[in-house]
């Protein structure tokens, strides 16, 4: 699988399909990787890539193989400029999007920096802030990826990882770490969720936007673990795809 | 509002909207009339969906809540709802339709996928009625108490037994199942399906889900749905797109 490399930042991404471009970030936290994908309940390359124009990538810094500074000023923004790079050096300029769990907050940060060039949006099971248990995030990173990203980047040390962290997940953390209710209530991109809930992952607060959103559908609930519920919502994506790729020029 | 007269057969109707062709089947069970689209529908699609599309509606054939009227056909009650459907179809000069069954109107939709596999685009059912499992039948226990001693109060030439044989006939095949076809039919069924559950005895949450999972075409609202009204609108938007996605 190839790399691009953009400065200090060498990104390992796919590219398959063809057709209206499709950028898909895959689930996992921060130690998301394209990995993750044979492990949830759809491939979306599989799912998509005869239609799509399918682009995925490793978050920095994750299990993946996508390395690169770790920049807590620039925390949620740091995967978005990899993103953004990526598809500029693959000459895509307006997309289709989905993102798993991550990638809820992540379309969203795409969504408020390129609003004209994401034509509509898929968030799968996203995360976002848990009113009933916010540390999740803390709690859940701490050791386990910022442990992982120390031994991997010997430049990294633990206070690096808890300015990044709390820059992640307390800079903003009320409700999508990314964009506020405000910037969602105005956002007349068309976006589908697909919710789930775990403490990662709150129904709460995907609800909350999917309902603030101008233009928002949610999928059947739930879907997760069983694959013929997993089909049904399928359908309803690749319908909800079809409906916005003719906006992609 | 207009009449459609097929023999001894009267169909009260309405129209609205240009575009294509959604046939939309009212709730109420043997009382289906539009007016319940007007009153307690969870929303009014001929004011929904008129805007881009071709409404039409009709009361049931016999409602005690319509004005449509006819002769009860004891043996084949679900076939003389679908003719009077698919005649009232050719009479607007319409092939190719939509059909959008609220309540029995599930049942209905069904039939008409059979009778009609060709003419029928898609189907969107919404809070569609259904048997259960278990040897109780919440339809014939129902009707047999209510709707059949009011109907003959009304139609005193239909006697009280085929009015029984009529329930049967209705109510009593695929009984655990949606009374109309059968699951390998559903199975089998290629054509576009959009459930909106519902969660009443008369309209089971479990074979509506049973129904989209069935369906190789099919995709399902999320649920609850019918209120608060932002989550009515987030279901509408579904339905909206399915619509659109099948108007070919």
């Amino acid at each position: 699988m190839p790399f691009f490399e953009n400065g200090g930042v060498r990104i390992h991404y796919r590219d398959e399909g063809s057709g209206p471009p499709l950028l898909i970030i895959p689930g996992g936290g921060l130690n998301g990787s394209m990995g993750n994908m044979d492990e949830t309940d759809f491939n979306p390359i599989t799912e998509f890539s005869s239609e799509y124009r399918c682009i995925s990538l490793d978050i920095r810094n994750g299990s993946g193989e996508t390395t690169g500074p770790l920049d807590a000023e620039r925390a949620w923004d740091q995967f978005t400029d990899d993103q953004l790079a990526l598809l500029d050096h693959l000459g895509i300029g307006d997309f289709l999007l989905m993102g798993f769990c991550i990638g809820g907050p992540l379309n969203w940060n795409l969504m408020h920096r390129a609003p004209d060039r994401v034509k509509a949006a898929v968030m799968v099971h996203p995360s976002g802030y848990n009113p009933d248990d916010s540390d999740v995030f803390w709690k859940s990173n701490i050791g386990g990826w910022g442990k992982a990203v120390q031994d991997r980047n010997a430049s990294v040390d633990q206070a690096q990882v808890e300015a990044f962290l709390t820059s992640m997940y307390y800079g903003r953390g009320d409700f999508l770490f990314t964009v506020d209710r405000d910037y969602v209530r105005n956002c007349e991109t068309p976006v589908l969720m697909l919710p789930d809930d775990i403490p990662a992952h709150p129904f709460k607060t995907a609800m909350e936007w999917a309902l603030l959103a101008p233009n928002s559908q949610i999928s059947i609930f739930p879907w997760r673990g069983d694959p013929v519920r997993v089909q049904v919502a399928l359908r309803h994506v690749s319908q909800f795809l079809a409906a916005n790729k003719a906006a992609v020029g | 509002m207009p009449f459609y007269e097929n023999g001894s057969v009267r169909i009260h109707y309405e129209e609205r909207g240009s575009g294509t062709p959604i046939l939309i089947m009212p709730g109420g069970g043997l009382n289906s009339s539009m007016n319940v689209l007007r009153n307690t529908s969870p929303f009014n699609p001929m004011e929904v969906f008129s805007d881009e599309f071709r409404c039409i509606t009709l009361d049931i054939r016999n409602s005690l809540a319509g004005q449509s009227t006819g002769p009860v056909e004891v043996d084949r009650p679900w076939n003389a709802f679908a003719d009077d459907q698919l005649g009232l179809l050719d009479h607007l000069g319409i092939d190719k339709f939509i059909a959008m069954g609220f309540c029995i109107g599930g049942p209905l939709s069904w039939n008409l996928m059979q009778r009609a596999p060709d003419r029928v685009m898609a189907a969107m059912l919404v809070q569609p009625s259904a048997g259960r499992p278990g040897p109780d039948n919440w339809f014939l226990d129902t009707y047999r108490e209510s709707w059949a001693p009011e109907f003959h109060k009304k139609r005193p030439e239909v006697s009280a037994e085929d009015l029984d044989r009529y329930l049967l006939s209705l109510y009593s095949d695929n009984a655990d199942f949606v009374f109309t076809v059968d699951r390998d039919f559903v199975r089998n069924c290629q054509t576009p399906i959009l459930v909106m559950p519902d969660d009443i005895p008369a309209h089971p949450y479990a074979v509506a889900m049973e129904t989209a999972t069935l369906a190789p075409n099919a995709q399902a609202t999320f649920f609850p749905w019918k209120e608060p009204d932002d989550l009515l609108q987030l279901a509408l938007s579904h339905a909206r797109a399915f619509l659109r996605a099948n108007r070919g």
